[in-house]
């Protein structure tokens, strides 16, 4: 029989749930309430990742006052040395890199996501934009693989490290960790949420129904569009680098098209244009992440030849054809708009007709 | 002078040609009607003067300004709002929400502020009171909670057009705001426009099928055909056109 340690797969769960949550609620607010179709979203969590790597390897030094080891090739040990010496004897340091690295991801991926949205939408309809990420995600992940300097191309690179490596005790390094992801899901969570329930919630919906109608209304969509997918990139690269501190590593393998699907499932099945759906949806699949490794470690030793991957990705299938069939909508559907002006109305409306 | 002008307005979709050397004026605060046979170019002619389609030549003036070129977004800011031929609410939108979204320079609507209630709640709150006042005039204030979707056919009508109002717009451009709506029902949206023009001193251009009614409330009256202006004059003049009726009536 396997052994399941209750404390360490809660804390797992949930630090993989703030993670997911993330990237879902990035996706909702740009699919679910923008109606942009981002399949790129592998893309944008990897530029957190790889950011990540490449803090972690070499500013991580420099704020520590120490010369930077090349992280790659025959060096690489050493490299790892310096970083664990490093995250263990100077927290400070680890701290800094760690918010230097979450702003310096954010930044980038949300102008990616700017620029990209800014260029496709203006010339073509928004599904050329899905196309341009699923494709561009993918070019970017085989380019950074090749590029051998930047994140060691094949092998990677895991000299990146949880901020409270320091603590001699790991468990309750890892309850911070956890508590870290969950604030930063909870503080992307209250943000999206204002965001919906604003004017420019109401424009963004209004782009998502009718497009035309919307730039009929006197409002500038191309902007609009782009805005949103700065914020919903931003976002993405926040979980990305939460994402390769969980694994302990950064690999371009880990940001392949099967990721964007994945956080594709979450919103689905959460509930599209919701926020709580999308943390619902980033809840459910953490969970079913675990239970199904485990099922498959279980498949294993039964002598079944059949893969973790495989179990997971039949589970996926058959959840999304459910959904689509029986709840479209997902299990939380989308919610009404809620800004003050509903309550002002009210006010002024003599006895509600029938 | 006029409120909107145009010169030569010219339209091809590959080698049809929609729109053909189209004059024309509306005064400010009339009330005119084009007409015209199915496909005669007159949605078309609406779409190049809202900026929704591109012209291939001939030029728009609008309030003295030349608005020819401007997209869609920059012509509604100018003063120009549209009512479409096909329906064109936001169905998953409470009728609030759709008569709040057109307002311009919305605080709320910016990223930057909209998660900082403090920056829009006043201005909010005011628009709300405003399109609780449209929204009464169109008789739908009661329905204000619900979705848009939920809607007779009659009141999606004018909700739509509440909804273009709250652009405070100087020319509203309708393009059959009585298709598929009950005859009675039909006569009040008409009576409704009239109403705004007093009030608001909108000017109308308006398409219409239902000669009977509009020929009661308009000032003059364009006759399109195969994408050419066949006439012009009031409502009178065209109901006894020769040519109008043949083309029009066809008798
Ligand atoms: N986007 C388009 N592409 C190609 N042809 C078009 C397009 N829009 C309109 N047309 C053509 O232009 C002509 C004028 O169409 P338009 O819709 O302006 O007519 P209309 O007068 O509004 O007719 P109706 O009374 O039926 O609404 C028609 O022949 C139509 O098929
Ligand atoms: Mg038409």
């Amino acid at each position: 029989m396997i052994n399941i340690d209750l404390g360490a797969t809660a804390i797992s769960v949930l630090t993989l749930f703030g993670i997911y949550a993330l990237m879902s609620i990035s996706l909702n607010l740009e699919y679910g309430v923008a109606g942009v179709p981002n399949f790129g979203q592998a893309l944008f969590v990897s530029i957190g990742a790889y950011v990540a790597g490449v803090t972690y390897t070499r500013l991580l030094p420099l704020l520590a006052g120490m010369e930077s080891v090349h992280p790659c090739g025959p060096t690489m040990g050493q490299a790892l040395q310096l970083r664990s010496e490093i995250m263990a004897t100077q927290p400070v340091a680890g701290f800094i890199n760690l918010a230097l690295t979450l702003v310096i991801a954010a930044i980038l991926s949300g102008a990616v996501g700017f620029a990209v949205s800014y260029v496709t939408l203006r010339l073509k309809e928004e599904w050329f934009l899905a196309l341009v990420l699923l494709v561009g995600g993918e070019t970017v992940r085989i380019v950074v693989r090749g590029a051998d300097d930047l994140i060691c191309s094949h092998n990677g690179i895991s000299s990146v490290a949880q901020p409270f490596y320091f603590l001699d005790d790991v468990q309750m390094s890892s309850i911070l960790f956890m508590l870290l992801a969950l604030a930063l899901a909870l503080i992307a969570y209250l943000y999206s949420q204002r965001l919906t329930h604003s004017p420019y919630g109401r424009m963004l919906k209004g782009l998502r129904e009718n497009e035309e109608v919307t730039r009929g209304l006197g409002k500038g969509i191309s902007l609009a569009r782009a805005q949103i997918m700065l914020i919903g990139s931003a976002i993405a690269a926040i979980g990305g680098v939460l994402f390769a501190l969980n694994t302990g590593f950064v690999n371009t393998n880990d940001y392949v098209v099967t990721l964007t699907l994945d956080v594709w499932v979450m919103v689905v099945l959460g509930g599209i244009g919701n926020n709580r759906g999308a943390l619902l949806g980033a809840a459910l699949i953490a969970i079913m992440d675990r239970v199904t490794q485990v099922a498959a470690i279980a498949l294993n030793m039964s002598g079944s030849p059949i893969e973790f991957n495989y179990v997971r990705f039949i589970a996926f299938g058959i959840i999304l054809l459910l959904m689509l069939r029986y709840r479209p909508a997902g299990l939380l559907p989308e919610s009404r708009l809620t800004t003050i002006a509903h309550e002002t109305a009210k006010r002024l409306t003599p006895g509600k007709t029938i | 002078m006029p409120l909107l002008q145009l010169f030569n307005l010219r339209k091809d979709f590959g080698g049809l040609r929609a729109v053909d050397d189209v004059s024309l004026e509306v005064a400010t605060g009339a009330i005119v009607g084009l007409i015209g046979p199915n496909g005669s170019g007159k949605s078309t002619l609406l779409n190049l003067i809202a900026g929704s389609a591109e012209r291939t030549a001939g030029r728009i003036i609008f309030d003295g300004d030349e608005i020819s070129g401007l997209s869609a977004d920059q012509v509604f800011q100018r003063g120009i709002a549209r009512g479409y031929q096909d329906p064109s609410l936001y169905l998953k939108m409470t009728t609030l929400d759709n008569a709040l979204l057109p307002v311009k320079s919305q605080r709320g609507e910016h990223p930057w502020y909209a998660p900082w209630r403090r920056f829009w709640q006043k201005q909010e709150a005011e628009n709300a009171r405003a399109a609780a006042g449209v929204l009464e005039q169109v008789q739908l204030l009661g329905h204000y909670d619900s979705l848009a979707s939920d809607l007779s056919g009659g009141q999606m009508k004018l909700l739509e057009m509440g909804r273009s109002l709250m652009g405070s717009p100087k020319l509203l451009l309708l393009d059959e705001p009585t298709a598929g709506v009950a005859p009675n029902l039909a006569y009040e949206i008409f009576e409704e426009i009239s109403r705004l023009r007093q009030q608001h001193g909108i000017t109308f251009l308006i398409v219409e099928h239902r000669l009977e009614i509009l020929f009661d409330f308009v000032d003059s009256v364009y006759v399109m055909h195969l994408g050419n202006l066949l006439a012009h004059g009031s409502a009178d003049d065209i109901a006894s056109n020769e040519t109008v009726r043949e083309v029009y009536f066809g008798d």
